[in-house]
């Protein structure tokens, strides 16, 4: 398995040319989903402490604060997809790099990334479907609450447009390439 | 095609996109999808993204990223070397006290923050210098801190506890207290191991001296004074009391486990803010990082490993493949052992995550049809699969542990957690013939 990296502190490559600055918007983007993610994920924090001390000791029904939390930490991951991706955070097997010679390797990595970007684009599209179905619809979530499910579905198809032109960058790039000793 | 057929070529597919090197997640949700375009009806796959959300919005699995928080906030704060030090001064006296505090400095870390890594990381990085210094071996050093950590998987709130909660339909209450007896099972098993190899590290060395050779260091007694162990404590305390207050809320009835979540990531921040000062963007930058990328990564990984056993269970492969394991009649011991193998092997390349939500529809019918307890069998499981994060291939223990001590050769630290491998071992077959080391707990508290 690939290390499991710590985005705080991973070194990340800086290309040049055009590539490298779109590579640069793209970083700034990222950067502020992260930042909004890492809001989302403390708020939700709050949110459910407000649901302990407001259910238990001022006695004030809790009914909406479940749902939003789960919204906030959704939105957390899926805005942060993109950010996490460009430091290779999402975990892989990478046993056949260490038996591969590296034009191979170089190869199967390839295969890897645009595999990846395939699904992803595939599951992108719906996410950006059924955001359309949602607000067509009018849907609600069935809770007592009933928040929009527009928004939920849009953290996750922003998040994964994101991620697709991170991937795509990244393939362009060739930034999962082996260099040669 | 029948569903063992699809099942075979299913395996086969997963096999082949995991090692092609692709992300786990997103290597999981391809082979899904390809299924689902295969042998599915077409419109199922405009359901993909609907389920995914639906599976991930479980606000029990939600808890992770909160759980992540806390761990994260107390990880990277100097708690684990404060709570290290006073440990070591309160346990000086005992003999291999050093490796006594080590080993429950581990187990009270990894409750504190649920985390393997971060335990490693947060005792090894005074730890083993500590124990170096005072003349143990680097191996065992190495070793221990090693396997101390992978405690965070099993005492509460362990991550994979909460999956395999979600995965096999267990209340996750029960589970978290069926951890603890395993979980201090192995602390008791580490630590006597430990007073054994520094009692025999001492003979060896009281040996050379004796033979004119060089006094080591082990040999040396340290004390300390009642000011110095009293001094040790104000900082550590309260994380002590923001441990047993989450325990308090969980199961006073006060907070639900995502509450608990919440709450334990807030006292948490609030803590290190108040004990270390550390409230600026720069110390909260790192913590918030590392929180996002590691339960991005994994909730990624849920939402699609979820979305592959849906297919699986949609086209009758989870239930063909129990029903064949149910039809081999095997020994409910030999099928237990054949289930653990597989997981021993599947941990030689993917993480407890996966491992769970991936075999749980198709092992977990043949164990309750053969009897067994899902709930003493979760924390089974969860003890075996702690054995993968310190041999190899895996070892992420390992790794970490050469991180932060690369002047010791991976051999010896491989070497040094072997030993542990084996009382991991020893403590999985006491609960087989005690299943009330992990049981006995949640009985009587639910009870009651």
């Amino acid at each position: 398995m690939t290390g499991f990296v710590d985005p705080a502190t991973a070194t990340l490559p800086k290309p040049r040319g055009p590539l490298g600055f779109v590579q640069g918007l793209l970083d700034r983007i990222n950067g502020l989903a992260a930042l909004a993610g890492g809001i989302a994920m403390g708020a939700a924090g709050l949110v459910l402490t407000w649901e302990v001390v407001g259910r238990y000791f001022l006695k004030i029904a809790s009914d909406w604060q479940d749902e939003l939390s789960s919204f906030l930490l959704l939105g957390a991951t899926f805005m942060s997809a993109g950010w996490v991706q460009r430091r290779r955070g999402h975990v892989g097997i990478d046993a056949l790099a260490h038996v591969l010679p590296i034009w191979a390797d170089n190869i199967r990595r390839l295969i890897a990334d645009f595999l990846t970007f395939a699904f992803c684009s595939f599951f992108c599209w719906k996410c950006w479907t059924l955001l359309g179905e949602a607000i067509t619809d009018e849907q609600t979530s069935d809770s007592a609450w009933g928040p929009p499910l527009w928004i939920p579905y849009g953290l996750m198809a922003v998040g994964m447009t994101i991620l697709v032109i991170q991937l795509i960058l990244q393939l362009l790039l060739r930034d999962g390439a082996r260099a040669r000793p | 095609m029948s569903p063992l057929d699809i099942g075979l070529l299913y395996g086969a597919a997963t096999l082949i996109v995991l090692f092609s090197g692709m992300p786990i997640a997103f290597a999981l949700g391809t082979v899904a999808t390809v299924f689902m375009l295969g042998f599915m009806p077409t419109a199922s796959l405009d359901t993909v993204a609907q389920n995914v959300f639906e599976e991930m919005s479980s606000i029990t699995l939600l808890t992770i990223p909160l759980f992540i928080l806390k761990g994260a906030a107390i990880g990277k704060s100097k708690a684990g070397a404060d709570l290290y030090s006073a440990l070591h001064a309160w346990l000086g006296r005992v003999p291999g006290g050093l490796g006594v505090a080590v080993v429950i400095a581990c187990g009270l870390f990894a409750a504190m923050a649920g985390s393997s890594p971060a335990t490693c990381s947060a005792i090894g990085s005074s730890g083993i210098p500590e124990m170096r210094r005072r003349g143990y071996s680097p191996g065992f050093a190495a070793g221990l801190v090693a396997a101390g950590g992978t405690l965070g998987i099993l005492l509460p709130p362990s991550i994979t506890l909460i999956l395999y909660a979600v995965a096999a339909e267990q209340s996750l209450g029960k589970l978290f207290l069926a951890g603890i007896g395993p979980g201090l099972l192995l602390v008791g098993l580490f630590a006597i191991y430990a007073m054994i190899h520094h009692g025999q590290e001492a003979t060896r060395a009281r040996k050379v001296l004796a033979e004119g050779g060089p006094r080591s260091p082990i040999l040396s007694e340290e004390r300390f004074t009642w000011r110095e162990k009293l001094q040790a404590l104000p900082r550590v305390m309260p994380f002590i009391l923001l441990l047993t207050g989450v325990m308090v809320a969980l199961y006073g009835g006060i907070a639900t486990p995502s509450e608990t979540a919440g709450l334990g990531a807030v006292m948490a921040i609030a803590l290190i803010a108040v004990i270390y000062g550390a409230w600026h963007w720069r110390d909260l930058t790192p913590i918030f990082g590392s929180t996002l990328g590691e339960s991005t990564m994994l909730m990624m990984i849920i939402g699609m490993s979820l979305l592959y056993s849906y297919v699986m269970s949609y086209l009758h492969i989870s239930q063909g493949a129990a029903e064949w394991i149910v039809a081999q009649h095997l020994s409910r011991w030999v099928l237990l052992a054949a289930i653990l193998v597989l997981v021993v092997v599947l941990g030689f390349f993917l993480p407890p995550v996966s491992i769970i939500l991936m075999t749980a529809p198709i092992i977990l019918p043949p164990l309750r049809a053969a009897g067994f307890d899902l709930i003493w069998f979760g924390v089974v499981m969860s003890v075996v699969m702690e054995m993968g994060l310190i041999h190899p291939p895996v070892g992420l223990n390992i790794f970490v542990i050469s991180k932060i001590a690369p002047d010791i050769p991976l051999k010896d630290v491989v070497f040094g957690t072997l030993p542990f491998v084996l009382l991991m071992m020893l403590a999985v077959v006491l609960m087989c013939l005690i299943p009330g080391i992990a049981t006995a707990l949640p009985d009587w508290i639910y009870r009651k």
